[in-house]
């Protein structure tokens, strides 16, 4: 046993290191960033908390993360969601699971930066997929990204892009559920409906929450998708944190205020996967 | 057996580490220690430049080659070509970094504008007039252009660019309107083109750097272009005011909030839009479509006061600067003047330019077609040059005001009031 532990620390070092030098000292530099006023790379001057009064005053800050918080419901209820769905109806296939476990898993191998130039031909408005079926039907063009719906239209790719993730996850768990509960159930008389609900859901419960809590997390992390479709526009309707974070620390040189941004990022994203923890809060089932 | 396993294991990846380190050193180390060249009798210098010519710019190739002929000319001087093709964003972010981390290029070839105030400020490139053996002559006014507000001169120029209001002549042609030259005649075109399935000017509201410009110019002439951000020009807010104007008017795409730049050009490109705001830089892109000879160049229509039809954006606002570290360097110095002299050479200016269609910074081009000359012509008779906005002031400011764009469009905003956020910024 003590020989094991040799190894154990052995085979962990390399991980430890790794994510010390390229993932806590960023991150601690970063908070450092924070507190500093920098124009480019020098110049850098200390202002205490000056980039965090700077970020409650900042209408475009607090409308980036609005947007970021509605984005997140509709990813958390539609990726998780759509996955579930797909998830129960594949698995009670009896023909052609590989072909849909497949399909539905694509979207995940193709890079959000492709994803992203797709949507913005298939929305463009004057040679876009889209507008080119309505004018072939002899209908008129049509507007598909303005303040009002530039925040659905980049959450329809965004949910597209992940589904198949937690599709196979959830399609995992489903499969590891031990085939005696459902003969047992059936010598009892379930029906398909309760069979989903009273035996598949309540056993794949934390595996939906594991699901639930990445997909909150992740949605904070999205970047490309937007920056390639709007830009974060019209008039910065779609602006989610990422983007406005990348915005000002790379294009504007704000690195400081950019450094604020990422911090508030992790705040958001570490309370709300801790609160979706508690809310979801279960005994873990062992079969 | 276990342990025997493990340990060997352990070694095995130990040599791994020290073979690839092995192989990485060669070059650093025989820089670090100033080896001596049997056959030359020279110290082996390794330099490295980062510059923009790389990727899809024609003159990337070009540089290349001039970087060969410049080692085979100085066989005790090998050159790691760093460069990257780059949107502005990303080669200033390499430049800054690379700056901070005390890795900074030998030489290098970057925007000489507000990007390099600090890098300048920190004293981290040389004065190159009191830098010893380095030859500015033969300039031509770019030169000047360059001068720092400290009135020193950090960066030598390589060739210059300008702005302007590329036109499709086949297509006002076709539609029997005239190519604009007055303000009132520019409306004129927006309003005939509208009326058809033509974009009149190609252009992205959120990516609108060279529409703002324009506009501005436009509305008060060089002579307010050129003023200060903190002085909240009203030729800059009439200026904006005039893009949600003509907006209204179907002057650019119906989602020009939302394209970006490269878009907008692609309209432009496939002959959709009959204008377009873009730089001498277009060109290559022109060519490639096949559409170069149907295109034209002209100046803004000024019609505001402060200036004339005429004035143009443009100038020289990169050049070539060396390091401090790099210059006080004993075993460098002679070798990075050297390369900065003959990257600076006529011959190398000419060949540089001939590949890109630029203005170059010493003699003149020739042979080139009519639609490049076109442009060179517009700057010999401009009635003045002035460096584009976003090159005077702080980028966040300038991303603000072209942000701002559509919400001034969409008529949430003035443009005296988004000049009054940027100026707060500074």
């Amino acid at each position: 046993m003590k020989g094991d532990k040799k190894y154990i620390f052995l085979f962990l070092t390399p991980a430890f290191l790794i994510s010390g030098v390229f993932l806590y000292y960023p991150f601690f530099e970063n908070v450092v960033q924070s507190f500093y006023k920098t124009d480019g790379f020098f110049n850098s001057t200390f202002i205490g908390f000056g980039n965090y009064i700077r970020l409650f005053q900042d209408e475009v800050a607090i409308g980036s993360t609005l947007n970021s918080l509605e984005l997140m419901l509709y990813v958390a209820i539609f990726q998780v969601g759509i996955a579930l769905v797909l998830a129960i109806m594949v698995d009670s296939i009896k023909h052609g699971a590989a072909f849909y476990r497949t399909t539905f898993f694509f979207p995940i191998v193709i890079s959000g930066a492709a994803i992203g130039l797709l949507f913005t031909l298939i929305y463009n408005h004057r040679n876009g997929l889209l507008n080119e079926i309505l004018v072939s039907l002899g209908f008129e063009r049509i507007l598909w990204l303005t303040e009002q719906s530039s925040l659905y239209m980049v959450a329809i790719p965004t949910v597209w892009n992940y589904v198949g993730f937690y599709f196979v996850i959830l399609l995992t768990a489903i499969g590891k559920i031990p085939n005696d509960y459902y003969e047992a159930a059936k010598l009892e008389g379930i029906t398909g409906f309760q069979r989903m609900t009273k035996l598949t859901l309540p056993l794949i419960v934390s595996d939906m929450k594991t699901c639930l809590v990445l997909a909150i997390t992740g949605s904070l992390k999205i970047f490309e998708l937007v920056y390639i479709i709007t830009g974060g526009g019209p008039a910065r309707s779609s602006e989610v944190l990422g983007t406005y974070m990348y915005q000002k620390a790379f294009e504007d040189s704000a690195i400081g205020y950019g450094a604020t941004l990422a911090v508030l990022m992790v705040v958001i994203g570490l309370t709300l996967a801790f609160i979706t923890n508690k809310l979801l809060k279960s005994d873990g089932i062992t079969y | 057996m276990k342990k025997k396993s493990f340990g060997a294991l352990l070694l095995l990846m130990s040599l791994s580490i020290l073979f690839l380190a092995a192989c990485n050193g060669t070059d650093s180390g025989s820089e670090a220690n100033g080896e001596e060249s049997g056959e030359k009798g020279k110290e082996e210098v390794e330099l490295r430049v980062v510059t923009t010519m790389a990727g899809t710019d024609p003159a990337g190739e070009v540089f290349e080659k001039k970087l060969e002929q410049f080692q085979e000319e100085n066989e005790n001087v090998s050159i790691v070509n760093d460069s990257q093709s780059a949107d502005a964003g990303t080669i200033r972010t390499k430049v800054n970094t690379d700056f901070s981390s005390d890795n900074e290029p030998d030489l290098m070839f970057f925007f000489n504008t507000v990007d390099v105030q600090g890098i300048i400020d920190e004293g981290l490139v040389v004065n190159l007039e009191e830098a010893e053996g380095v030859d500015l002559s033969g300039y031509n006014s770019m030169l000047e252009q360059q001068r720092n507000e400290d009135g020193n001169l950090y960066a030598a120029p390589q060739t210059g660019f300008y702005e302007g209001l590329f036109v499709n002549k086949k297509l006002f042609e076709e539609h029997g309107i005239k190519v604009p030259t007055t303000w009132e005649e520019y409306e004129t075109a927006i309003k005939e083109f509208a009326k058809t399935d033509i974009i009149p000017v190609a252009a992205s509201t959120i990516d609108s750097y060279y529409v703002v410009e324009h506009y501005a110019l436009a509305a008060g002439g060089n002579e307010n272009y050129t003023a200060k951000l903190a002085d909240q020009n009203p030729a800059w807010a009439e200026g904006i005011d005039n893009i949600a104007k003509h907006a209204e008017m179907g002057a650019f795409p119906e989602d020009a909030a939302t394209i970006d730049l490269a878009m907008a050009q692609s309209i432009f490109l496939q002959e959709q839009a009959a204008m377009i705001y873009e730089g001498s830089w277009f060109w290559g892109q022109i060519e490639e479509s096949g559409i170069a000879e149907d295109i034209s160049v002209v100046p803004v229509p000024v019609y505001g006061d402060g200036g004339q039809t005429g004035d143009v954006v443009g100038g020289a606002s990169s050049g070539w600067f060396i390091s401090t570290k790099a210059y006080e360097d004993e075993k460098k110095q002679k070798a990075v003047v050297d390369l900065f002299n003959f990257l600076t050479s006529e011959e190398t200016i000419i060949d540089i330019a001939a590949a890109t269609g630029q203005i170059p910074a010493k003699g003149e081009l020739t042979d080139i077609p009519d639609y490049i000359a076109t442009g060179h012509d517009m700057v010999k008779n401009a009635s003045s040059v002035a460096s584009p906005i976003n090159d005077r002031i702080l980028p966040e400011a300038f991303t603000l005001i072209r942000e701002s764009v559509p919400s001034v469009v969409a008529g949430e905003k003035t443009g005296a009031q988004v000049l009054e956020e940027a100026a707060a910024l500074e």
